[in-house]
């Protein structure tokens, strides 16, 4: 073979089952990436909000350091925003995920909800102490935190249904650690268990098992197929 | 790219005759791409019909306003990873193919819409392709989008689902494989002096 052989021949034609679709070829209704994330984020908060009110806030509320209260909440809520973002929105122009970034994030929103909570967990009159018991008891947490994940993941794999040629577990994972921070957000608010252990682990873990959970079952239905 | 974008439009808003330019305007290089990768004109021309049923199943997932040719490209990229996975991958070398879709952009990886330059040693060229089918598959991508298909290192590393960097090493090894292999099999010629 030589170089001068390399002419272009004639393309493969149409598979059949394209053609015929093309026949009768509909107008689609596209992506729309930023009101898709104002869905997901007003669906998510919702359902969020609705969960809090079922379990009951917790009781020592007014006992901890307000401070200590909104910002925990705003950072659990920032775990919740950022890697929802940068999973559903592409850059500007572009359609390929940001699937690194959001991966990334949500590494760093496990990190620092684990982290923060170990660290800082005051304590109020009406709060509980279980010692390691919080952590060998804390299932019942950890399911409050992936049954709030639900929602935030399953629209925003709507919302990215067969759009990903590329980083779809990355974004699936960050789908999951934007609805386990939600989940950590409603357990802020509803848990009164203050061991570091229990929100560190406990609290923090329900995005990284949000995240695996939906690393493994969400690809599927985000990959283009 | 303008054209693309608005056939992807005028497509995703019903224009069947959209679709047919679009296909003509990007299943070209999307044929040379994936007969590079895969290594058999049949099972290229296969992945590429599958590649087009594809983007056509997803055409909702299109974003007005976006270039749809990184995100093309990347179907097609995973659409030959998934075959080859499944160990249907073709034997045939790239130098038994009788002819390749489209000319080849050239091994200093000047893009198509340069295409009317002065291109390399048809020589060297085909001894380059037949090298290029040595490589391992991560190599050969890198190689293929950044030095054949003109892509830069961003767009090829959006295209393999990679980083910047992993892409940056692939290309360098691959090019220093292929420089080697060159050399081995033309002993009077090296990669190095093309221009």
């Amino acid at each position: 073979m030589s170089a001068s052989d390399l002419s272009p021949p004639g393309l493969p034609p149409l598979p059949g089952a394209l053609e015929s679709e093309l026949a009768q070829l509909a107008p689609v209704r596209t992506r729309r990436p930023v009101r898709q994330l104002a869905m997901v984020v007003a669906v998510s908060l919702l359902y969020g909000a609705g969960l809090v009110v079922m379990l009951t806030i917790r009781r020592d509320l007014d006992e901890l350091p307000v401070g200590w209260l909104i910002g925990a909440g705003l950072l659990w809520l920032l775990g919740f925003a950022v890697p929802l973002y940068l999973a559903t929105v592409p850059r500007s122009g572009s359609m390929m995920p940001r699937w690194r970034l959001a991966g990334l994030t949500a590494a760093i929103a496990a990190i620092a909800a684990i982290s923060l909570g170990m660290m800082l967990h005051p304590l109020g009159p009406n709060s509980v102490v279980l010692g390691w018991q919080s952590v060998t008891r804390g299932y019942g947490c950890l399911l409050h935190g992936l049954e709030t994940a639900i929602v935030p993941v399953i629209a925003g794999t709507l919302a990215l249904r067969r759009a990903l040629p590329v980083g779809a577990r990355w974004i699936a994972a960050a789908l999951g650690a934007s609805g386990g921070s939600l989940g950590g957000l409603v357990l802020h608010l509803h848990c009164p268990v203050a061991d570091g252990l229990h929100v560190g682990l406990i609290h923090g873990g329900s995005i990284v098992a949000a995240a695996v959970l939906a690393a493994a079952l969400v690809p599927r239905a985000t990959e283009v197929r | 790219m303008t054209e693309a974008k608005e056939l992807m439009q005028r497509y995703c808003d019903g224009d069947a005759g959209a679709f047919r330019e679009l296909y003509a305007l990007l299943a070209p290089r999307l044929l040379g791409y994936l007969v590079r990768m895969a290594r058999e004109r049949a099972l290229a021309e296969d992945l590429l019909q599958q590649t087009f049923l594809k983007v056509h199943r997803a055409r909702a997932a299109y974003v007005r306003g976006a270039d749809p040719v990184p995100w093309i490209y990347a179907i097609a990229h995973r659409t030959f990873l998934d075959e080859a996975r499944r160990g249907r991958r073709a034997t045939v070398r790239v130098g038994e193919v009788e002819t390749l879709p489209e000319v080849p952009a050239g091994l200093t990886g000047e893009s198509d819409d340069r295409r009317d330059e002065v291109r390399g040693d048809p020589e060297l060229m085909a001894a380059a392709l037949d090298a290029l089918a040595a490589l391992p598959v991560a190599q050969r991508e890198a190689v293929v989008l950044t030095k054949l298909d003109g892509k830069s290192v961003a767009e090829a590393a959006e295209i393999a689902g990679t980083t910047v960097g992993a892409m940056k090493v692939r290309a360098h090894r691959g090019y220093v494989a292929l420089r080697k292999l060159l050399g081995k099999s033309e002993p009077g010629k090296h990669a190095g002096e093309e221009p």
